[in-house]
């Protein structure tokens, strides 16, 4: 089997996955409607503030699961549905950010400074175009790196690192990190280690479960489900809430706009446009492939680098940035956009989740079973045919798919869905609440996994009171399992050295890069201050 | 709420007092191996090392925090507003689960009561209407007591809303599938 008959196949198993209905006779794959599902409610939550991508990925899996069940036929349509809430959401958060000076989610914060003086100027549709045109040009370009990128960086991987070499990245992995995400390396790193400690309560070789303290309840460590929605989503719907609890009385009056003039994208604005957008799609995708950087700081630097080139090339009656320049609209979508691509390389190529989205990909992927994410996914076997190649080309269809579908009629149904922002975050936040408390006990059928649940919730909730990011304790929950596992192959492998992870090359650099960064990271802080 | 303020030297001093904690008691007294041990002659890791590196990452975050992050300019702290806030959430929530929790149970016997029959409610929680009483109520108390607790009181219409999405989510959860249990249903 080559390469091209893998790519054959992935494709085919999308298209010719199990049939949901026909059209004037062609079947209709369910993995083509669910990504279509996905996509668009990806957008409508995109579009609501309050929620974000993540939120309905977590709410979605059990659902996906109960329906689709446990079999490799069930990885591509609920990957597919996945991929299509991760790609919509992009888009959709920049809705409110335009219309309402509300972004629907972080990354499109900066998406309000000029959105909304241009909405406010009669320019809502016209910018909301601006946003669509840069958010898929953006999120195209992303995904073809990551095609590109991706099988030829695990083959590097497969070929060149051994266990030691393995558990050495894990670390920098999990340093790079702990130090880049949030404003404050030590937070980090405290983060990490919560997630480290978490995942290791209940679980180990011995007939002990080890840190269980003798109880029942802790023997079965906690699941990747209790602790991943606990943290990132019960956590953030605790501290929302008490944000609103605080601006209750603060509310502000939503000024009614009006479209006035062309609202049309012409070429010569495409002309104009296309240098910021092709800016900030090497700059986001490049911070996308870096696990742990987010998109947040992709659109800043992609609104920043913007700028300063707007500065030099703007005619003197141009608005200025932050006064409705559209190039300031595409400078932050294309950047903002282009990180959901790129952020499947590290998992892809190496299995480390970069952002809450991926979590979620590989917390399906790991529910189902049948496909692990890692190096080992792109072995091109030519006798026998490897299934989780086949579904890593699938997945690839899966993005292009969504990208077509985004081309097409996400930019009309991004436009409908200003009506979003008169939900109220009030009444949305505590049914999601439940939904997702809900979510959980469907899954584990036990009300001890809602009250984990609930105390991950608490942690992520004081998490954030002081400012600690929630995602290097998720990242660090997912990967500590196979952190301690490569470690104790690679011990054994090197006949019990105990200093297995400096006696090769390539992992003494990776071991002394760790060290590195978190003492540059530290330094750099400090020179900060 | 952010200010200057010695929370990052309290936060990292925790961390410093937890960590050795975890590497000096905790582990040690709650791993049945260390963290290398000799298994038929061959030395391998112990369940004791995991946890070990973990620990030390949090024992690298407190002493960073108290070393190098000690005099930060803006230092976000827990304040009483936040744990008064967090205490009522979590007052609404484990009464609407044991609301939740009993409620069907409750239900069953009073049915029992009053009609004669032997009715239990573990033989009847996979059945209407008795499998969605705990659910309804304990749901809609959820929802309908953190809505009061932003708006500072409890209306027909965010009653209505609770009873309301709840029915939804017994329509999405339960309707569709015999093989998935709304709470409590699997515990009781």
């Amino acid at each position: 089997m080559g390469v091209l008959d893998y790519i054959w196949l992935g494709i085919l198993a999308v298209f010719q996955g199990p049939v949901m209905f026909s059209v004037f006779g062609l079947p209709v794959s369910v993995t083509l409607v669910m990504i279509l599902c996905g996509f668009l409610l990806g957008i409508a939550v995109g579009a609501t503030p309050g929620l974000a991508g993540p939120m309905a990925m977590a709410i979605s899996l059990p659902i996906l699961i109960s329906v689709f069940g446990y079999s490799e036929t069930a990885l591509l349509p609920v990957l597919g549905f996945l991929i299509g809430i991760m790609k919509g959401a992009t888009i959709g958060g920049a809705v409110p950010a335009i219309l309402f000076n509300t972004p629907g989610t972080p990354d499109s914060y900066m998406t309000t400074f000029d959105g909304y003086p241009m909405a406010k100027k009669g320019q809502a549709k016209k910018a909301l175009r601006i946003a669509h045109f840069a958010s898929v040009s953006g999120d195209t370009f992303s995904d073809v790196v990551l095609i590109v990128c991706a099988p030829f960086l695990a083959i590097l991987v497969e070929a060149y690192l051994d266990l030691p070499e393995k558990t050495a990245l894990l670390i920098l992995s999990l340093s790079f990190i702990a130090v880049v995400i949030g404003g404050s390396p030590a937070k980090g790193l405290l983060s990490a280690g919560l997630g480290l400690l978490a995942v290791y309560v209940g679980t180990g070789e011995d007939f002990y479960p080890r840190l269980s303290m003798g109880s029942q309840h802790l023997a079965q460590g906690f699941s990747i489900t209790t602790a991943v929605l606990g943290v990132l989503i019960i956590g953030a719907v605790f501290k929302s809430l008490e944000d609103l609890w605080h601006e209750k009385r603060a509310k502000g009056v939503i000024a009614e706009i009006k479209d006035i003039g062309d609202q049309r994208l012409h070429k010569e604005d495409i002309r104009r446009l296309v240098p910021y957008i092709a800016r900030s799609a090497v700059i986001g995708t490049v911070i996308g492939a870096l696990p742990g950087i987010g998109s947040t700081l992709a659109a800043t630097l992609g609104y920043t680098v913007g700028r300063a080139r707007y500065q030099k090339m703007k005619l003197p009656t141009d608005p200025e940035f932050g006064a409705g320049a559209p190039e300031g609209i595409a400078a932050t979508e294309a950047a903002n956009s282009s990180v959901s691509g790129a952020n499947l390389i590290p998992v892809l190529s190496l299995g480390i989740p970069g952002n809450a989205a991926a979590v979620f990909l590989i917390l399906a992927a790991d529910s189902i079973g049948g496909f692990n994410p890692g190096p080992s996914v792109f072995r091109f076997t030519a006798d026998a045919v490897n299934p989780e190649l086949v579904i890593a080309f699938g997945l690839f269809t899966a993005m292009f798919i969504a990208n077509a579908l985004n081309w097409t009629i996400g930019g009309v149904f991004m436009r409908s869905m200003g009506v979003m922002i008169r939900i109220p975050k009030h009444i949305l936040l505590p049914i999601v609440l439940l939904l997702t408390l809900t979510a959980i006990y469907v899954q584990e059928t036990r009300l001890e996994a809602i009250g984990f649940t609930l105390a991950f919730g608490l942690l992520g909730y004081f998490m954030r009171l002081l400012a600690i990011s929630p995602l290097p304790f998720v990242i660090a929950f997912i990967l500590g399992g196979k952190l301690e596992e490569s470690a104790r192959q690679a011990f054994a492998a090197t006949g019990g050295d105990p200093f297995f992870l400096f006696t090769s090359p390539v992992a003494l650099v990776f071991m002394l890069m760790a060290l590195g960064i978190i003492l540059y990271s530290a330094r750099k802080h400090r020179g900060t201050e | 709420m952010t200010g200057r303020s010695s929370s990052n030297l309290i936060l990292g001093l925790c961390c410093v007092a937890f960590a050795a904690l975890v590497l000096f008691v905790w582990i040690p007294l709650d791993s049945a191996s260390g963290i290398v041990q000799q298994v038929r002659r061959h030395l391998t890791i112990g369940d004791g090392l995991a946890p070990t590196v973990a620990a030390v990452f949090v024992l690298i975050g407190g002493l960073v925090l108290v070393l190098v992050e000690r005099n930060e300019p803006a230092q976000p702290r827990i304040s009483g507003g936040n744990i008064r806030f967090i205490g009522i959430v979590i007052g609404i929530l484990i009464a609407s689960l044991l609301v939740m929790r009993f409620a069907g149970p409750v239900t069953v016997y009073f049915a029992s009561f009053l009609t004669g029959d032997h009715l239990e409610y573990r033989l009847l929680r996979d059945t209407w209407p008795w499998k969605y009483v705990g659910y309804l109520l304990g749901g809609t108390m959820m929802i309908a007591g953190l809505i009061a607790q932003i708006d500072g009181r409890l209306t027909v219409r965010s009653l209505a809303i609770s009873v309301l999405a709840v029915l939804v989510l017994i329509a999405v959860y339960d309707l569709p599938f015999d093989d998935l249990l709304l709470p409590p249903n699997g515990d009781v």
